[in-house]
């Protein structure tokens, strides 16, 4: 149940809530968590594909904002900037999981044998009879496809499709130029059309 | 100056325009394939922001308090956190916890002089003093010595004694 007080920090902006958290107050901050934490979890999770890893960089994500946040001016929205700060966390935690695991994440030599685009996973013409199972297989299967791109380019694919930020938005979350950007999001949808032709093409 | 992966990408997203546009699809050797690719693309964006949904946060509220721990652990001035830290065995504190505990014992040790049963002290007396007669000299003399506290008297009793020790003394 939503209280007066919540009621009231609905209308309240980002920017507001950043100048009292840079003042030291905590409330602020937590306003601002309630408002971003499902985004956050979402766009990590759909990077890392485990629910206790993402719970947990989402953690650090934000308790690193809160110890930035005296930095941010607010050149760029609050949600770019936390975003920068997240893919920050994550990226770096994928590539020390992929050294750890010997590099063989996204190894373009065996990508494809590990996801083959007429793999009987998916019937191309027939659905499954349950419709529960069948997208839960398809989206295993899109989450394969996705674990078979660099930090980098998950990155940029989820930031354009899922969430529907702009390229200087983008580009701005990952400290690189546009033009990096767009290159990356040809690559990741070259890649993506590859592993996922069967599927989409039953959409 | 774009190169072709950037303005392809330009092109699919509809960020293209004007002579910029008009230039891009010139260069294209087949438009029709072009624009079939532009549609295969378009279906992957649909599939995966249908397929992607964010999974809900379960337990929001208790991802906040963690975080809220976490801020208020983080928030702990550093030296105070140092002084934490820090061994506790520092030299004023070793030199203070050793008269505190020397005091505990002389303290202790007065208590137990003081409540010292006067009886038991006696008989001790009197096992060192009955040490101290001859048997030889007289086989059947007993030595003994009582403390009576509260009168403040000392008795001492001797019994079947030929003589006294030249040596005696009750010290």
């Amino acid at each position: 149940m939503q209280t007066e007080a919540t009621l009231a920090q609905a209308d309240v902006s980002d920017l507001d809530l950043v100048t009292r958290c840079q003042a030291g107050d905590t409330e602020a901050f937590d306003e601002l968590v309630t408002r971003y934490r499902t985004r956050v979890f979402g766009m990590i999770y759909n990077m890392v594909h485990s629910e206790q890893d993402a719970w947990d960089l989402a953690q650090d994500s934000f308790l690193k904002a809160w110890k930035s946040i005296k930095r941010f001016r607010g050149r760029s929205s609050f949600y770019t900037w936390i975003y920068r700060i997240v893919m920050n966390v994550t990226i770096d935690w994928l590539r020390k999981k992929q050294v750890k695991g010997g590099g063989s994440e996204f190894d373009d030599s065996i990508q494809l044998k590990e996801v083959e685009p007429a793999s009987k996973t998916v019937p191309k013409s027939e659905a499954l009879p349950h419709e529960m199972i069948e997208r839960s297989e398809i989206r295993a299967r899109i989450d394969q496809a996705i674990a078979q791109l660099s930090p980098e380019q998950r990155a940029v694919i989820l930031m354009k499709e899922i969430e529907e930020m702009q390229y200087h938005e983008i580009a701005e979350a990952l400290g690189c130029s546009i033009g990096t950007v767009m290159s990356r999001l040809f690559y990741a949808r070259k890649k993506l059309q590859n592993l996922l032709r069967d599927v989409y093409e039953n959409i | 100056m774009k190169t072709f992966e950037e303005k392809w990408t330009a092109w699919l997203d509809g960020q293209l325009s004007g002579r910029e546009l008009a230039e891009f699809e010139a260069s294209l050797p087949d438009k029709a394939a072009a624009e079939a690719e532009k549609a295969v693309a378009r279906k992957l964006g649909v599939l995966l922001k249908r397929e992607l949904g964010a999974p809900a946060l379960t337990n929001e509220e208790f991802f906040s308090h963690q975080l809220r721990e976490r801020i208020r652990e983080s928030s702990v001035p550093s030296a105070e956190r140092e002084a934490k830290a820090s061994t506790w065995w520092t030299i004023p504190r070793l030199l203070w916890t050793g008269t505190a505990s020397l005091a505990v014992f002389l303290i202790f040790t007065i208590f137990v002089i003081r409540d010292k049963n006067p009886a038991e002290e006696s008989q001790y007396l009197t096992q060192i003093l009955n040490a101290r007669v001859d048997p030889v000299v007289s086989p059947n003399a007993t030595v003994s010595m009582f403390e009576v506290k509260q009168d403040r008297v000392t008795v001492l009793w001797t019994e079947g004694l030929q003589s006294l020790p030249a040596d005696y003394a009750a010290k």
